[in-house]
């Protein structure tokens, strides 16, 4: 007969199996509580869609201006003149963020990506070596959730 | 009180046998490899994940480095591999799942529930005593006797339990979702069809957008899917509606497969329907008259695909009691029930897996056949 370590034995068995399924339970619970619904078990939850537009906030001649990120892409240049160029899609490449100006689905309901996509507009933020014009990077949402209109988000992620 | 303690101490004292076991670690192990192999794929063509956006549920000191992570995904290839040809095969299994988990947990933008549940089943499958039959580096021998395959089968039970909790949490979420139980989810989706169809190189006729589209046939898709859900987690803890539950999951995550993309939800879903198919072997009987060309065929068919080893294969003559033959082939059920024709195949069709799709339609139209040719006769 095989011999491993997982046989648990009789004392065991029932801990484990106590515990295991107060720890799913509890998972299943919590999740309902997280905005993307993380180890909830939720399929197909929405057919909601989002299209994010980015915009830069910049600094020039005193005036605080906001400039539209065309592609996810802009090109700085630097005081010794060497270029510098920025790529929303070369940082952000999951699917449902890397898309922009244009509606797309968004999984696990709107909650999740607008929760995702508000970590991912702060990552980039921070990851923008080399450019000293960028103030903060502005994230414009337009939502449709399951059809209908919805709300309209901003998401603003300034530079420290 | 005291049947509740009898029941308590069934569950973790019952032995059971472990062959089918055997069979669901094989299909585990192939997806994690499969689900591994993504992440593989992932690291090759798009770089290490910590290198771009990710979001750690975990302190991101915890994460393992590139050279640590292409390490960690060759172990869990490995690990996958060993599971499926049976050396440690639970020890194996619990590795690759545990490191599944850890990947999950490294970056939240990696989370489906999908590729969650596929892991949390393959953890719990390293608990049972699934290393006692497909064994693979055996050969032919790939099983032990069927008195050392006997064994404690108490997680089998939590495996079930997390395969209802996952149709339970997806059911509730749907009915407490207004979008959802009213089919405007699905009408959206639908409403997409023909786009998607054509993208596929299919046209949809005329008649079938105007019904795939319309808001009726949404509405009755979701109340559809959410009623098949329920039946499903309530169904497969009764013996007397499991099989029309299995059967209702099968067609369900068969065109679940056909209209969206679920990654290997549906495969593991099905497959996960093994854990609940009796776990005792060899209480069919499946008799065919020898030197009849159909009923050999029949016969080998069912050699090669009876991969839960629910018959007992017996030629005619030989099979004590059989006497004249007016059949090709009889099946004979778990409850005595011997029969041929149609009423043969749809109990041949809900025992052998590949078949089991079939199993419904063979036995209505047994059931609403005029003129049967099924003859069933208590073996008793």
């Amino acid at each position: 007969m095989p011999r491993s370590l997982l046989n648990l034995g009789p004392r065991l068995r029932p801990l484990f199996f106590c515990a295991y399924l107060v720890a799913q339970l509890s998972i299943v619970a919590h999740a309902q509580k997280s905005p993307d619904l993380l180890f909830g078990f939720q399929m197909f939850n929405a057919s909601s869609q989002l299209k994010i537009s980015l915009f830069r906030q910049v600094r020039r001649r005193g005036r605080t201006r906001l400039i539209p990120i065309r592609d996810g892409t802009w090109v700085f240049k630097d005081r010794s003149g060497t270029e510098h160029t920025y790529r929303w899609q070369d940082r952000i490449r999951n699917g449902n963020l890397r898309n922009l100006d244009q509606f797309v689905h968004a999984a696990y309901g709107l909650r999740a990506q607008l929760f995702r996509l508000e970590a991912a507009v702060h990552d980039f933020a921070q990851h923008l070596p080399g450019d000293s014009e960028t103030e903060a990077v502005i994230a414009e949402v337009d939502t449709l959730e399951n059809g209908r209109e919805g709300e309209h988000v901003r998401i603003q992620a300034d530079r420290k | 009180m005291n049947g509740l303690g009898q029941g308590w101490r069934r569950l973790f004292d019952e032995q059971r046998d472990a062959w089918v076991l055997g069979l669901l670690r094989l299909a585990i192990s192939a997806l994690l490899f499969f689900n591994g192999l993504r992440l593989i794929l992932e690291l090759a063509s798009g770089g290490y994940f910590a290198d771009y956006f990710h979001m750690p549920l975990i302190p991101e000191a915890w994460l393992p480095s590139r050279s640590g992570y292409q390490l960690l995904l060759g172990a869990q290839a490995l690990a996958t591999l060993l599971a499926f040809v049976g050396v440690w095969p639970r020890e194996a299994l619990l590795t690759a799942a545990s490191l599944g988990l850890y990947f999950l947990a490294c970056d939240r933008l990696q989370y489906h529930n999908n590729r969650y549940a596929l892991l949390l089943l393959g953890l719990l499958l390293a608990f049972t005593p699934c290393d006692r039959s497909f064994i693979l580096v055996r050969g032919r021998k790939h099983a032990l006797s069927p008195e050392q395959r006997r064994a404690p089968t108490f997680a089998r039970r939590l495996f079930q339990l997390q395969v209802s909790l996952v149709y339970l949490s997806s059911t509730v979420g749907k009915l407490l979702d207004a979008d959802w139980r009213g089919g405007q989810v699905l009408f959206l989706r639908f409403a997409d069809a023909p786009r998607v169809c054509a993208q596929r190189g299919l046209t949809l006729p005329a008649w079938a957008i105007e019904i795939v589209t319309s808001r009726w046939f949404a509405s009755f898709a979701a109340m559809a899917a959410i009623a098949s859900e329920s039946a499903i987690v309530l169904g497969l803890w009764f013996p007397r509606t499991r099989r029309l539950s299995l059967w209702l999951g099968v067609i369900f995550h068969l065109s679940i497969e056909v209209g969206s993309n679920v990654e290997l939800f549906s495969w593991l879903m099905v497959a996960s329907y093994l854990a609940f198919v009796v776990p005792e072997v060899r209480e069919r009987r499946f008799e065919f008259v020898a030197g009849n060309a159909r009923a050999e065929l029949l016969a080998r068919f069912v050699a090669v695909f009876d991969w839960c080893a629910r018959f007992e294969r017996l030629t005619i003559s030989s099979a004590a009691g059989a006497g004249v033959a007016s059949a090709a082939f009889y099946v004979t059920n778990r409850d005595g029930q011997r029969a041929s024709g149609a009423l043969g195949l749809a109990q041949l069709a809900e025992a052998i897996p590949l078949l089991f799709p079939l199993w419904l339609p063979l036995a209505l139209y047994a059931k609403l056949s005029t003129n049967p040719r099924a003859k069933a006769v208590s073996s008793a």
